[in-house]
């Protein structure tokens, strides 16, 4: 909405009003200087005083006359895909411009994104590898430090098996980078391989995938101008998502949409809702329950969508049945009234969508949780359709993409879940041989009354996730199920200090044999421990010096260009890993389909052909249409693209009728031209023009009902019903295989190998040629088929959703009806939360630590927080680690705000930290952000950060306090609920 | 000839920051100079608004009424701009600022201030348009290359708005009929003499 | 301490006054944010005097979180005004009515002529203090006029950039000088502050007006007669003033809120102004108004016919605390003849 004035419009009018003599008020200075024959000489020979004058140049656009170049790329902060314009004049970034022409962003960024240029001034990047000798740093070579890594690593190989190093990624990678780091894991030979995402959406996926189909938000952020109802829950966008609010408030504004916000904080984003909800942290189902119950008493039920598209919901209600309002109101302590008022509109002022966030995620219920709120969607038929969806707001730049590419302990690339099937399809993509893995992989010998595995069984065990690294480095091996406990971390772009129990990662850190961190900034990983030796640091450039796509929260892949060279000695992902992997052995078989470049160091592969081989083995999620020249096209055309929609006109050339970023699933082969799919599971248009189904991948029936839709398919389907997912038996059956090129045919013959069955068995997730996918779509058809969604998952362990309390509970009397899980073991590792419930109880911690413990984002700030607390502008903004406490609070512990307080947790640890005053919290409530580090329990670590890399604030990390706690379905940790008490320092 | 205003529009307005550090970012402002803040009014409570707030150029200004060495000037485009090369950082223009908009880096004896430094709408300083000179004392001059300043340009939800004034004053007031509601052109009477009426 | 007192309790007025229209409590059933939202005008209506519409803010830079204060505009105004007007009336004023003494009474002489025998009025450290009060009291007087009127009476002649540096040396000045001004202020006032406890003989001088208008009437007086006590009183009292006022102005943290530290911009103002005229008086008495009155702070050794016309008390208390020695005659070591 900003007026823009024409090109010189302003020089001009500045010269017209002095040619025009216009005097008095708007002369200028260099006029009046002018006229005033005494401006030089005389006294002004003595010269201006230039002390404080303020300022000094370090990097402005220097001379205007020489050329500056501009170069997209993307934010490398939030989900959101905000395209970044760098100003580029003699290889350095002198300024950013807006990107008026972004759909997504249209000009404008958050105070992250609008001072991402100063990451490449770099003052506290990490300048060149460095190693611990003896307590002290090192500057080092890159030689060495590949030498030294990789022979530690082979000998650590050795003596405890491959699964004893741990690879944590990033989701600050590239889709190329997080797939190269995966296919390396795959290369090294362990399933311990992981990113953020177990951390911020691992729930999300897991309960999304396992009713719908597909762990990704629905819809997209524009999409939400459509809806007429927008719930935020546990969700903080003004904050983490600040751009996605523009769509938001714009579409409030113009569909006097209703927002409403549950947090147990009143946020910044809660400033600007219709309705604000406040609930006690940790009790998402009982309000969801809440609030079904309400639509189910009053017949505000989507009917039709339910007998069409779900399956299970009837069990659902029985569940919800039990949550009369005086029940939700004695566990979350929300009235019935307002329960009742928000359900109405949200069921009946449709389209209506459901946003969440951390605030939902981050539980030992994280899955349950999620799973409650796609019911909810599911029972008032919001998903689909414009204007509607889960959702899903994904934290950072390219988590969608880094967890699409399985930098996941159970999974490979694009969501093939560990299995033999998968690894052939990839192997066959990947030109090596299956077996060639199966000899990579550890045996698992019999302990802990466990049976022993073959390499073969333990290619297809799920790693161990990264909230729970540190716990198998010091437990006793026989707990930990695979050869030996971890012995190395390899830590690419991944801070320390965003995991519950640090004090515990601290030791675990301590126990290490190899620690290895990669990344633009030296993060907690570096600097927490007490280590002496075998600890390198590796300077990674970051995304704005390397070239790649990323997918943003809404599925959008978008293509960044280098903006600058990477600074100092750092040098980018592909380049490192290519490295590692020349030295550890296997660089010349899982580099073999790349165009090799010279780059900074070393050779490096570039992402083009990287992003050519995702194409070539994407199937499932549809990562094969977007080939990198359609995706440069999408960048060079983005003013093509609708606002709302998200689609460019049929007419235009090169991204005519696509999908901006053509978000996935994007059917088929480049040369299809599928457009993308801007809204998931949409049956209200083709398929061809991005329409589709719930996917249906949990078999065809349960309990004698089909699991297939009934009366509900895509507009030019030639099924005109429900059916199953495509394979060429399918295709034979109703005889479309003859549409088949014989060249497609080729392949899938080839792929079965040429015997018939296995021919048959070909579906289109395996198809490399896509014409299984093709076919189907050509004849209207979803490939993945046309099913129902699940309101009960039967394969978690909790298959609808049932309310646990938080291990560490304020309400001992509601542990007791609703306890949390027994103990089990998951992901070849003990949890214990139910022993630890109890032992909460039994030591009355409620008492001692009345107060409920909460964390979440800051605006300036992000992730583990030290690239963006090395950053100036930003630090400036927020120069202390706080708390929030309620004034009554406050008042009653004679805390004063601003002052420094001892937030104590439950298990002896505590955290010295300022005191911020404010209504925000309820009484009984605090808040801490996750963004610090660099503090330990009052003690300064600053020190331990190699000189000049440590960044401008430090702070005591919220997870010095955090407790005990992990989702049973994908070992997520409890970064919501723990209790404490605070006390004046 | 434009009339340049600044308008938050604080039903829009999320705190981001985003407009301080396009701020800091675009002109290369040193720590401990804020040329744009953001404020938070009622903060934690159901009433609570976030208003970005700069020099507002206004008319008449107070800063220049008070400059013992007149360095203040209004341009042709209604922007008030000053010379640091007359400024001798007396601190008065702070005092008369109703929106704390002069800054002033800490030099010299007793702590007193150096040379004023604030918002130029983007526009540069007395020194010949986008010149180093001119980069290094008041940062770039983006009006002279056609542009806006850069924190409307970059405000994530389009709530800080920035162009002449009664364009802007029409978007605001289309919005506010829209939707319903308004918080009002924060500053406006104080600055300008009238508010946006709707 | 007072300060942050004061600061403490003006921050807690505004937190009471934008708490008036704050929403329901949360607790209530409906929560909306968006029809509760605080209102521009409305907060601007109900502002006090010196408050500010003011909110949380992250830097550390306090004062940030004053929003809008619209009462800034008042001091600007008062600035402008007030303070302008009663500088410029008061130093014009007092330049018209010396002028008008001096047409009237011309230089005062001493009457019985120049006896050319001198007594000793002031030793040097007197004279010291006084002219270190005197010099940097012109060079602040002027300086800070500079402040004030230097863009309309000195800008115009020599220019923006000539005037940009002479204010900026000025500013240098001032803010340095202001120091020696308030030494010699406590070494004046502890050399003469017993001098110049009004008495009765103030009286019979104020009655008789001095002398001043009239030849050949010379009330008696002390060391200091009731006009030089009240140039010394004023500059007692108006010298602290423009220090503390002063000190205030350059250590803001010093002087609280923006409001207070107003208020001792435009009294250091109004003050300076006054005490500018007050000297100015000094000046003409103490040089062209008075024949033999600049000697005493000249040599320290005035006439002896001087003393007695003006200081006859004093001349009588000296010599009969120190007999004839106390008068030597003028020009050395040798007496000179009487006339």
């Amino acid at each position: 909405m900003l007026v823009k004035r024409k090109q010189g419009e302003a020089a001009r009018g500045r010269l017209a009003s002095m040619a025009a003599g216009i005097a008095t008020k708007a002369i200028d200075r260099r006029s009046f200087l002018r006229n005033s024959g005494l401006a030089v000489g005389g006294l002004a020979a003595l010269g201006t005083l230039n002390a404080g004058m303020t300022r000094q140049a370090e990097a402005g656009p220097a001379d205007h006359s020489r050329p500056i170049e501009l170069r997209k790329n993307i934010c490398t902060h939030c989900s959101v895909g905000c395209t970044v314009i760098g100003e580029v004049q003699d290889g350095v970034w002198v300024g950013q411009e807006p990107a008026w022409d972004s759909p997504i962003n249209r000009g404008t960024h958050c105070a992250k994104g609008a001072s991402v240029r100063e990451l490449v001034h770099g003052d506290r990047r990490l300048k060149y590898p460095m190693k611990k000798v003896g307590g002290q740093w090192q500057r080092i070579s890159w030689d060495q430090a590949i030498d030294e890594i990789g022979d530690k690593m082979l000998e650590i190989r050795e003596r405890s098996g491959a699964d004893s190093a741990y690879l944590l990624g990033s989701a600050k990678f590239s889709n190329e980078g997080a797939y190269l780091f995966r296919k390396f894991a795959a290369f090294w030979g362990t399933n311990n391989v992981d990113h953020q995402a177990r951390i911020c959406h691992s729930t999300t996926v897991a309960g999304v995938a396992n009713t719908w189909g597909y762990g990704a938000q629905t819809n997209s952020y524009n999409d939400i101008r459509n809806s007429k109802t927008v719930i935020f829950m546990g969700s903080n966008a003004a904050e983490a998502h600040p751009v996605s609010m523009q769509h938001i408030l714009s579409g409030k504004e113009q569909q006097r949409a209703n927002v409403i916000v549950f947090d147990p904080r009143f946020t910044r984003t809660a400033a600007h809702a219709t309705d604000y909800v406040r609930f006690r942290s940790g009790t998402d189902i009982p309000v969801i329950w809440g609030l079904m119950w309400h639509i189910f008493e009053n017949g505000w039920e989507d009917t039709e969508y339910l007998s069409q598209r779900v399956w299970g919901m009837d069990q659902v209600r029985e569940e919800v049945a039990k949550w009369t309002p005086d029940e939700v109101e004695r566990v979350t302590g929300v009235p019935g009234e307002q329960l009742r008022r928000v359900a109405e509109k949200f069921a009946t002022e449709r389209p209506s969508t459901f946003i969440w966030c951390m605030g939902g995620t981050q539980h030992t219920v994280g899955t349950a949780n999620v799973r409650a709120y796609c019911n909810l969607l599911l029972a008032t038929g919001n998903v689909g359709a414009m204007g509607t969806g889960a959702n899903i707001f994904r934290g950072h730049c390219n988590v969608q993409g880094a967890t699409d590419f399985g930098l996941d302990i159970g999974n490979l690339p694009c969501y093939y879940g560990l299995a033999e099937g998968a690894w052939r399809h990839w192997s066959r993509v990947w030109d090596v041989p299956y077996d060639y893995f199966v000899g990579r992989f550890d045996a698992v010998p019999a302990k802990g009354g466990r049976d022993a595995r073959s390499p073969e069984q333990n290619m297809n065990v799920p790693g161990i996730p990264s909230t729970r690294w540190f716990d198998a480095t010091m437990i006793d091996a026989e707990e930990v199920d695979q050869r030996d406990n971890i012995k190395a971390m390899i830590v690419f772009g991944h801070g320390g200090n965003t995991v519950p129990r640090m004090a515990d990662a601290r030791e675990g850190m301590n126990a290490l044999d190899l620690l290895v961190v990669a990344d633009p900034h030296p993060t907690t990983f570096a600097a927490l421990h007490e280590r002496a030796d075998n600890t390198y640091l590796l300077p990674i450039s970051t995304q704005f010096e390397c070239a790649g796509s990323r997918t943003a929260s809404n599925r959008s892949v978008q293509w960044g260009e280098k903006i600058v060279d990477p600074i100092f000695e750092s040098d980018n992902d592909y380049a490192v890993i290519y490295r590692l992997s020349r030295k550890l052995g296997f660089a010349d078989e899982m580099f073999k389909n790349y165009e090799m470049v010279e780059g900074k160091f070393s050779e490096e592969p570039t992402p083009e052909s990287i992003l050519r081989e995702i194409n070539r083995g994407g199937w499932s999620t549809g990562y094969t249409g977007q080939s990198p020249e359609r995706l440069k096209a999408h960048m060079a055309n983005q003013d093509k693209f609708d606002l709302v929609t998200l689609r460019a006109p049929a007419d235009v050339e090169d991204v005519g009728g696509d999908y901006y970023g053509l978000p996935w699933p994007c059917w088929g082969t480049a040369e299809f031209r599928h457009p993308g799919t801007h809204i998931l599971y949409n049956p209200n248009i083709p398929v061809k023009d991005g329409g589709g189904a719930f996917r249906p991948r949990f078999g065809l029936e349960r309990d004698g009902e089909t699991l297939l839709a009934e009366g509900s398919w895509p507009p030019e389907s030639e099924i005109q019903d429900g059916y199953p997912e495509f394979t060429m038996a399918v295709l034979k059956r109703l005889g479309w295989d003859e549409d088949l090129t014989p060249q497609e045919r080729r392949v899938i013959e080839e792929i079965g190998g040429f015997d018939e069955e296995r021919i048959d068995a070909v579906s289109w997730s395996i198809d490399l040629s896509g014409g299984i996918q093709r076919v189907a779509i050509e004849h209207g058809c979803v490939p993945f088929g046309n099913g129902k969604a699940r309101a009960v998952a039967w394969n978690l362990p909790d298959p609808i959703p049932v309310h646990r309390e938080p291990i560490y509970s304020p309400r001992p009397d509601l542990v007791a009806d609703y306890p949390t899980r027994e103990d089990g073991r998951q992901f070849r590792m003990p949890n214990i939360g139910h022993s630890i419930q109890q032992s909460v109880v039994d030591r009355g911690l409620h008492e001692t630590f009345p107060i409920v413990l909460t964390s979440g984002r800051l605006v300036e700030y992000e992730g583990g927080g030290e690239e963006t607390r090395s950053n100036k502008w930003l630090a400036e903004l927020k120069q202390d680690m706080f708390v929030e406490i309620n004034p009554r609070d406050a008042e009653a512990r004679g805390i004063t705000d601003g002052g420094w307080v001892w937030v104590n947790g439950p298990e002896g640890n505590r955290a010295r930290v300022k005191a911020l005053v404010t209504e925000r919290v309820a009484s009984g409530a605090a808040f801490m952000p996750f963004h610090f580090a660099g503090w330990f329990q009052g003690e300064d670590q600053r020190g331990n950060y190699p000189q000049g890399t440590d960044p401008i604030v430090l702070g005591e990390s919220v997870n010095v306090v955090t407790t005990y706690g992990y989702d049973p379905v994908t070992g997520m940790h409890e970064g919501k609920v723990t209790l404490c008490q605070i006390e004046s320092a | 000839m434009a009339r340049m205003k600044f308008l938050c529009d604080a039903d829009r307005c999320i705190e981001c920051q985003a407009c301080v550090t396009a701020c800091k970012n675009e002109h290369e402002v040193p720590w401990g100079i804020n040329r744009r803040r953001v404020v938070t009014i009622n903060d934690g409570l159901p009433g609570e608004r976030s208003v970005s707030m700069a020099c507002m150029h206004c008319d008449d200004a107070p800063c220049a009424a008070v400059c013992p060495v007149d360095c203040f000037y209004t341009t042709a485009d209604a922007v008030v701009l000053h010379s640091k090369d007359t400024c001798i950082g007396c601190g008065y223009c702070f005092y008369a600022c109703p929106f704390g908009a002069p800054q002033y880096p800490r030099v010299g004896n007793f702590g007193t201030r150096g040379k004023m430094d604030k918002c130029t709408y983007c526009s540069g300083g007395p020194e010949a348009d986008m010149t180093q000179a001119e980069y290094v004392k008041y940062g770039s001059n983006r009006l002279a290359e056609g542009k806006l300043p850069l924190c409307a340009e970059m405000c994530s939800t389009k709530s800080l708005l920035a162009g002449d004034g009664d364009i802007i004053a029409d978007i605001y007031r289309e919005r506010v009929v829209t939707r319903g509601y308004g918080s009002g052109a924060w500053g406006w009477r104080t600055a300008y003499g009238e508010t946006i009426s709707v | 301490m007072v300060h942050k007192l004061l600061k403490s309790a003006a921050t807690l007025f505004a937190v009471v006054a934008l708490f008036a229209f704050a929403a329901p409590p949360l607790a209530a059933q409906q929560v909306n944010p968006t029809e509760s939202s605080v209102q521009e005008e409305q907060l601007m209506r109900a502002l006090q005097s010196g408050e500010a519409v003011s909110g949380r803010i992250t830097i550390p830079d306090a004062r940030a979180g004053d929003l809008i204060k619209p009462d800034n505009k008042n001091w600007a105004a008062t600035h402008g005004g007030t303070v302008k007007t009663v500088n410029v009336v008061a130093i014009l004023g007092m330049l018209v009515l010396l002028v008008g003494f001096y047409m009237y009474r011309g230089k005062i002489r001493i009457e019985s002529g120049p006896s050319g025998r001198t007594i000793q009025r002031f030793n040097a450290v007197e004279r010291f203090a006084h002219w270190l009060l005197a010099a940097t009291f012109i060079i602040l007087a002027l300086t800070g006029l500079n402040l004030l009127i230097g863009r309309a009476v000195i800008l115009p002649i020599i220019g923006e950039s000539a005037f940009g540096t002479l204010s900026a040396w000025g500013k240098i000045a001032h803010n340095y000088l202001a120091w020696p001004f308030m030494a010699a202020l406590v070494i004046v006032f502890v050399a003469w502050v017993l001098h110049n406890i009004p008495n009765k003989t103030d009286i019979e001088w104020i009655k008789q007006g001095g002398g001043l208008f009239k030849k050949g009437v010379h009330p008696p007086a002390k060391k200091f007669n009731a006009g030089q006590k009240v140039i010394f009183w004023s500059v007692i009292i108006g010298g602290a003033a423009l220090s503390f006022t002063g000190v205030m102005l350059l250590f803001p943290e010093l002087a609280g809120t923006s409001a207070q530290w107003q208020l001792y911009q435009v009294i250091h103002a109004i003050v300076a102004g006054i005490m500018t005229a007050i000297i100015i008086a000094h000046i003409y008495i103490g040089s062209v108004g008075m024949e033999g009155a600049f000697d005493a702070m000249g040599s320290g050794q005035v006439d002896e016919n001087w003393a007695k016309e003006h200081h006859a008390l004093w001349v009588e208390e000296k010599q009969a605390r120190e007999g004839s020695a106390a008068i030597k005659p003028a020009g050395g070591a040798s007496p000179q003849p009487a006339e």
